[in-house]
């Protein structure tokens, strides 16, 4: 089966001709609002938010890291939110392509995802974390990180704990826009600038934590990264076009470092 | 061997993926015509994101999805169909339903559309059936 496929892999990069799409349409806002929007492909990864970064200058990731984080969280939003930055983490990670801290944080990541008890297939994912770290597999180290959170939200649907899934991606988002603020105050480029315009995204994962049962919702530290969310969207809601400058991107990590230290915090949460 | 494991993996977890529902014969065997054409760009450097997004779609109509994207990175976005679809095409809207110019391939029951927005933010993407009767469709998209 593997083999007919990467014959027809590329059999059809053989064949694939492009052409350009002319301007022609316009969709109504009626149908744009009737749009689908899902966690699985409507939120992006830190590896998309980190590659967009990496063009313009080389950066200096390790200098993004943090130190270690508790393991012991009890309450499961808490380990949701602190699992998707941990994710993150695992990203940034490999792109500064070290092994070591890529199977520190790949052995965290399990611990936690254990600590929601969920499947026990994720140890075969940190050996193989571990396995491809050794060998600096660096592009299949990316893909395995995202399978990896991927089978944590199949894993947290299967166990009826939905409302916890788009937590794990509000961490990742937190954690990744902590980064990347840091990596463009460090070196200020407008053209890595850019990719903080994400008023459309921040809102999105805004909508879907209110969707949540009200039990969670009404956790303390859930209703304090809900409240942030708002404050972020504006700081995030440049016109199209307009570059951030320098101090808005400041104002945007300090919102998300002020966010990312109650998730951390073990004083936050019940 | 050990350079197929990532696509295996691959495979594996999207047969499991986070979709909320179970999927159908039609939309899993549209799934690996989109990921088939989506595998074609990885040969220029794109990584392939491991999600999807599968449905339906009706003559002369569309189906809609909200993606965020990045300015700065380059983007494609494949679809495949399955019978009864026969023809589709991918297009790519602004956050103002603006339609994008993109590059664009198209061969039957597969099509895929490619650009590299100017600015970050929400697009939307679409697949239309041009040909065929109602049926499935999955959409997965690359980046580099």
């Amino acid at each position: 089966m593997i083999c007919s496929m990467r014959l027809s892999v590329i059999s059809l990069a053989g064949v694939i001709f492009a052409a350009t799409s002319a301007e022609s349409g316009r969709l109504p806002t009626d149908q744009l609002e009737k749009a689908v929007r899902s966690d699985s492909i409507s939120i992006p990864t830190p590896a998309e938010l980190f590659a967009a970064l990496e063009k313009p200058a080389k950066t200096n990731w390790s200098s993004q890291y943090r130190g270690p984080m508790p393991m012991t969280y009890r309450n499961r939003a808490q380990i949701a939110l602190n699992l998707g930055g941990l994710i993150a983490d695992g990203f940034i990670a490999v792109e500064a392509k070290d092994s070591q801290q890529v199977k520190n944080i790949g052995s965290d990541i399990i611990k936690l995802a254990k600590a929601l008890g969920v499947s026990e297939s994720l140890l075969t994912r940190g050996n193989s974390i571990n396995e491809f770290a050794e060998h600096n597999e660096w592009d299949t180290l990316n893909e395995e990180l995202e399978a990896t959170q991927n089978e944590v939200k199949a894993s947290m649907q299967s166990h009826s704990d939905q409302d916890l899934v788009i937590l794990v991606s509000v961490g990742g988002w937190i954690r990744g826009t902590q980064v990347v603020t840091g990596v463009i105050m460090q070196n200020y480029d407008e053209r890595s600038a850019k990719v903080l315009r994400q008023p459309a995204l921040v809102k999105l994962m805004q909508s879907k934590v209110n969707e949540i049962s009200p039990e969670l919702r009404n956790e303390p530290l859930v209703k304090v990264v809900s409240q942030e969310l708002t404050d972020i969207e504006k700081l995030v809601s440049f016109p199209p076009g307009k570059v951030p400058t320098v101090d808005e991107v400041r104002k945007v990590n300090e919102a998300v470092g002020k966010v990312m230290q109650k998730i951390e915090s073990k004083t936050t949460a019940k | 061997m050990k350079q197929l494991l990532p696509i295996f993996l691959l495979i594996v977890v999207l047969a499991a993926g986070p979709s909320g529902r179970a999927e159908t014969d039609a939309e899993v065997q549209a799934r690996k015509t989109a990921l088939d054409l989506a595998g074609a760009f990885t040969n220029d450097g794109f990584k392939t994101r491991d999600g999807h997004w599968c449905g339906t779609v009706k003559p002369n109509d569309h189906a809609l999805v909200a993606v965020n994207l990045y300015a700065g990175n380059e983007y494609w976005f494949s679809a495949g169909a399955a019978e009864p679809s026969t023809k589709i095409a991918v297009n790519v809207y602004d956050e103002n339903g603006n339609q994008v110019p993109t590059d664009t391939h198209n061969a039957g029951d597969k099509a895929a559309a490619g650009f590299s927005p100017a600015n970050s933010g929400q697009y939307f993407v679409s697949i239309d059936l041009l040909e065929g009767q109602a049926g499935s469709f999955c959409l997965v998209y690359s980046y580099k």
